[in-house]
């Protein structure tokens, strides 16, 4: 197995950015958004985060697959929202269903349970709003794989605050992928050589977890074995005595402070506007109620 | 005079170590200084204190590894005990046995950088030094190049750049040619040679003496059970050394073996009946289609009775043709038949019933809690019964002589053990073919010369395949050696045909070796390839 | 040998968390390739156990960032984007067993067993609770649908997977404690 990463280079304004910069713009934007249930303001981030989406310039083939997952979350949590909520929650909103479009009151036979099912133009709203927040982080952080090199995980977040020790772990994490992976194949094939079939896992659920014992134990302990040298070979090259040099240089570019301006300006102001001015709770648009003719 | 002995780089006096986890101390006494610019080869069988030593002089012992340490170490006239890492690791620098397990850094610049950056100096200084060093190993071409797509040889330079980086005084090489193929390990060798002669004081652990002589190292010591048993000029060195233990130059081992009694191995395998056992027919592969083909056109026929050699250097396609043989991978063009089927229709367990495949890292494969589970897994996978499972499993503990571990974990065993069970494993299997990757990688002379003969002489098998980078091997156990270079079989025949065209092995990248020449040389007499004990009595 | 704090964090833990999470993030990423049968891969995140063992061998810490950066890994390598809440509850669901690590001396034991895998079982339900719950503000659903939506299916595949699977680590790592002996 030949892993890849997901990340490549491709000189676009996002990756020419400052990868602290454009954490602390994801994040920022993040906290903003889950202020909000006024569609307004999400059409505002969703937007947002579209524009840096497509400035990411991602092709179809590559995030394909995420967005089939998003997608099937979007539907399945609003569909399951649609049906059993209206008790508490941030979906309070929704005590008042006052303006009902469909209903079903259905007497299971038998039982004589009644189901109750009520579609409510309130409802129909809050379903959009979920799917725009839900949408909004998605988009934002998609992304994240496809434009951030792993090989800087490290000193970025070094200077973001956290601890040498801690920040190197990550740096060695992406060192040592390559090699797991290829040892992972090595034992498929060692395994396979002795008659085990993946593609035939037979038994109930608990028989085939434990028939994943041959391949995960042999990749875990080879490694933890591996790991004595490792730790040797960096306690000889004088690791964590001191505070270490990061060779790789991260230097804010005006474009940067911008961007940190800027997201720090959506965070207060977004704060503000729920805290002091009370705007952007949920929000019925009256054209929708007329639409239903209300 | 004092004052001149205090300089040298390094003096030992009567160092005893013992790991707290032990009983007896892994060191006993041990004595010895080194001078600038000296090459000390330290020799001896696997566990006798080779590394242990490396870590007392490196400062990892006491200081990562806990126990009972006496005497005392000097290093620059400083008592260790007193140095901090820092002091050592610029004094002192370590390159580990395998290349692959120190590296730290996914790119050369980031591991050569390494210490380094640890040590905090400027970035200006770092990125100088590292080109100072690239330069000097001559590998600044790979100065961007991600590790993980390096070969096992550069693999070996980055990491010896990382260490030189830190401008140590003295150098300790742990089992460097290892993991190396015959051409790299000479290179490498000649690396140590020229550092030496710069002025560097190097210590390089070995097993294979007789590789380690050609650079003619200044003073040899080699180790018994944690004592010194012999210290001093090369010479001198292969009386004291039993030939059974470490391998020395072929010529050596004749004239000493004379003495004792000839060596009985009769392999169990005879070349008779001439049946096809597994037939390649223009056999061609590459890993994805629009890549190179890593195996052309091949045309091999494994028979009864064959013991065969699969010689070639690193990157020749030698494992890949042999993952052909068990169906891990099917052919792109042409076919693959075992007994008369297509590997195309048959599933990898259906091959593994005739065909054993042996990785060459057990550590790959085990996982059971015991050694009989760990046997038991093959046979359950290919519906064995029960009892004929236990059988199996029975038969294959006495063939490997493993009795007595029979409900030891796996994993606890020394490396030799593992090896055993990872055969065992194929045994219960009843596979009548055998074929191994790299069986000696990484075990001692006498480990391996006693695994294989004990191999060969096992009973069940109808043939051998094993892959080597290791020439003697293929002249003391294989009657058939196959050359392989760039996916191409390069020769197939008896050893004595294949091996005495030296243009040939010249243009596969394999280096003659002493026993070749001797049994060259003998063959008129011999008429086949022998190993050196056996031609003392001829 | 002594026990070490359990807060420590030096070189060994440095690289045993980096260790453990790349074979976090492989083998998710791995597992998720094979064609695994029964109820999709999702019934069958074997890989889950790592965090869980790595916690419970090396403490709380290493846990923890097995978790938190191996699912974040996995992601990366599978392209599933980047899930700051469930990458925390991952993280979570190593650094609780890891505080089991200072109870567990024979990793044969019964005892360390049911220790070990009661911390996993506490570990997955906060873990996963918290990255549930978190989803009630992000994207604003109820508690039940995240208890039917979110919590439910994860936590149940994940202990399954755990109990399972971290005792059977544990027994080859004792193995190998005695090897690489410190
Ligand atoms: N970390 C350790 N803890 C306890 N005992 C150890 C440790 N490392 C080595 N030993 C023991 O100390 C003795 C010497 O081991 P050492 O590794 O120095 O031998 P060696 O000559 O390097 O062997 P090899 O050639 O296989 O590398 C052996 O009995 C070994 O089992
Ligand atoms: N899984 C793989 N995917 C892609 N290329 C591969 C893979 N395995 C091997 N190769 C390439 O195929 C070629 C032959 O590899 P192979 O392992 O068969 O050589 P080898 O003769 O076994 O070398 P060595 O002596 O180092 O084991 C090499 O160039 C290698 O890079
Ligand atoms: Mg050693
Ligand atoms: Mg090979």
């Amino acid at each position: 197995m030949l892993i890849s990463w997901r990340y490549r280079e491709r000189n676009t304004l996002i990756q020419k950015l400052d990868p602290r910069a454009r954490w602390i713009f994801l994040l920022t934007v993040m906290f903003s958004v889950i202020q909000f249930w006024d569609i307004r303001f999400l059409a505002f981030f969703l937007g947002l985060s579209l524009v840096y989406y497509f400035l990411a310039r991602l092709t179809w083939k590559e995030t394909r697959r995420v967005w089939t997952f998003v997608l099937i979350l979007v539907v399945v949590i609003i569909g399951l929202n649609a049906l059993i909520t209206g008790r508490g929650g941030s979906t309070a909103v929704l005590r008042d269903t006052r303006h009902t479009v469909w209903e079903v009151r259905w007497v299971v036979p038998g039982v004589g349970w009644t189901i109750h099912l009520f579609i409510t133009v309130e409802k129909i709203v809050f379903a959009l709003a979920q799917m725009m927040r839900m949408l909004t982080i998605a988009v934002l952080f998609i992304p994240v794989a496809f434009t951030f090199n792993p090989n800087h995980y490290g000193v970025t977040f070094r200077r973001l605050g956290l601890p040498d020790k801690v920040a190197f772990s990550m740096d060695l994490a992406f060192r040592f992928v390559p090699t797991l992976a290829h040892d992972f194949s090595l034992t498929l094939d060692a395994q396979r050589a002795r008659g085990y079939e993946v593609e035939k896992l037979s038994g109930g659920l608990i028989a085939q977890i434990r028939k994943m014992a041959p391949l995960i134990v042999p990749v875990t302990i080879n490694a933890i074995v591996g790991a004595e040298d490792i730790v040797n070979a960096m306690d000889l090259r004088c690791f964590g005595l001191r505070p270490r040099t990061w060779l790789q240089e991260l230097r804010y570019a005006p474009r940067d402070d911008a961007l940190i301006g800027f997201s720090v300006v959506v965070l207060v102001g977004s704060l503000l506007a729920r805290a002091l001015l009370r705007i952007g709770d949920f929000w019925v648009p009256d054209a929708v109620l007329r639409l239903f003719g209300f | 005079m004092v004052r001149l002995s205090a300089d040298l780089p390094l003096r030992i006096e009567r160092l005893t170590f013992r790991y707290h986890t032990r009983p007896e101390p892994a060191l006993r006494d041990v004595s010895l200084t080194l001078e600038p610019g000296e090459l000390l080869l330290v020799a001896g069988a696997s566990g006798c204190g080779k590394t242990t030593l490396i870590r007392c002089i490196n400062g990892l012992i006491p200081r990562t590894y806990r126990g009972e340490l006496q005497g005392r170490i000097l290093v620059y006239g400083q008592d260790a005990r007193s140095m901090s890492m820092a002091e050592f690791s610029q004094k002192v620098g370590t390159l580990l046995q395998d290349p692959e397990r120190q590296i730290v850094g996914s790119f050369v610049l980031n591991e050569v950088a390494f210490g380094l950056e640890n040590l905090g100096l400027p970035r200006a200084e770092i990125r100088a030094r590292v080109e100072e060093v690239l330069a000097y190993l001559g590998i600044s071409h790979l100065r961007d190049r991600e590790i993980f797509h390096l070969s096992g040889g550069e693999k070996q330079k980055v990491a010896l750049a990382g260490v030189l980086a830190m401008r140590p005084g003295i150098l300790l090489l742990d089992e460097p040619l290892a993991s190396l193929d015959p051409v790299s390990a000479q290179e490498a060798l000649a690396l140590f040679r020229r550092l030496a002669d710069e002025g560097t004081a190097i210590i390089l652990v070995e097993h294979r003496v007789e590789d380690a002589l050609s650079i003619r190292p200044d003073r040899v010591l080699f180790m018994q059970d944690g004592w010194i048993a012999y210290s001093g000029p090369p010479d001198g060195m292969t009386d004291a050394v039993d030939y059974r233990q470490v391998k020395l130059p072929a010529p050596l081992i004749l004239q000493r073996a004379a003495a004792n009694s000839p060596p009985h191995f009769e392999p169990a395998i005879r070349p008779n009946g001439r049946e096809p056992l597994v037939i390649f027919e223009d056999v061609s592969f590459a890993y994805d289609e629009a890549g190179p083909p890593v195996i052309q056109d091949v045309n091999l026929t494994i028979r009864r009775g064959d013991i065969i050699a699969l010689l070639g250097p690193n990157g020749a396609g030698k494992t890949t043709l042999v993952k052909h043989a068990i169906g891990l991978l099917k052919p792109r063009q042409g076919r693959v038949l075992i007994g008369g089927r297509d590997t195309r229709e048959m599933s990898v367990a259906q091959v593994a019933r005739t065909l054993g495949y042996v990785f060459q890292h057990p550590g790959h494969m085990l996982f059971a809690p015991t050694v009989r589970e760990e046997l038991a897994f093959g046979p359950k996978n290919l519906g064995f019964s029960p009892e004929e499972t236990d059988r199996a499993v029975a038969r294959a503990v006495e063939i490997v002589n493993l009795r007595g571990l029979e409900g030891y974990p796996p994993l606890a065993l020394s490396f030799g053990q593992q090896k055993r069970v990872s055969i065992a494993a194929v045994l219960a299997m009843r596979s009548r073919i055998l074929v191994m990757d790299e069986p000696t990688a990484g075990q001692d002379y006498w480990n391996y010369m006693a695994f294989m003969d004990s191999i060969l002489q096992m009973p069940g098998f109808a043939a051998v395949l094993f892959i080597t980078h290791n020439l003697d091997l293929a002249i003391c156990y294989a009657n058939r050696v196959v050359l392989m270079a760039e996916g191409r079989i390069a020769a197939d025949g008896p050893p004595p045909e294949v091996l005495s065209d030296l243009e040939l092995l010249r243009r596969c990248r394999i280096v003659p070796t002493s026993l070749l020449r001797l049994n060259l040389e003998y063959l008129p007499r011999t008429g086949r390839f022998m190993r050196a004990e056996a031609l003392a009595h001829v | 040998m002594e026990r070490k704090k359990w807060y420590a964090f030096g070189t060994r833990e440095v690289v045993y968390s980096a260790l453990g999470a790349a074979l976090y993030g492989v083998l998710s990423f791995a597992t998720n390739m094979l064609a695994l049968p029964a109820a999709g891969n999702l019934a069958l995140r074997p890989a889950v156990c790592i965090p869980m063992f790595f916690g419970v061998a090396f403490g709380p810490w290493v846990g923890f960032i097995t978790g938190f950066l191996g699912n974040i890994i996995g992601d990366a390598l599978s392209g599933w984007g980047f899930w700051f809440w469930w990458d925390l509850g991952n993280g979570l669901m190593g650094l609780i067993p890891g505080f089991a690590a200072s109870m567990i001396t024979n990793y044969r034991a019964t005892r360390s067993f049911v220790v070990a895998d009661l911390f996993s079982i506490l570990g997955v339900i906060v873990g996963m609770g918290l990255a549930s719950l978190s989803e009630i503000w992000v994207s604003g659903i109820d508690l039940n649908t995240a208890t039917v939506g979110y919590f439910l299916p994860a936590a149940l595949t994940d202990i399954v997977n755990g109990i399972i699977l971290v005792p059977i680590l544990m027994v080859a790592y004792a193995a190998i404690v005695g090897r690489t002996g410190r």
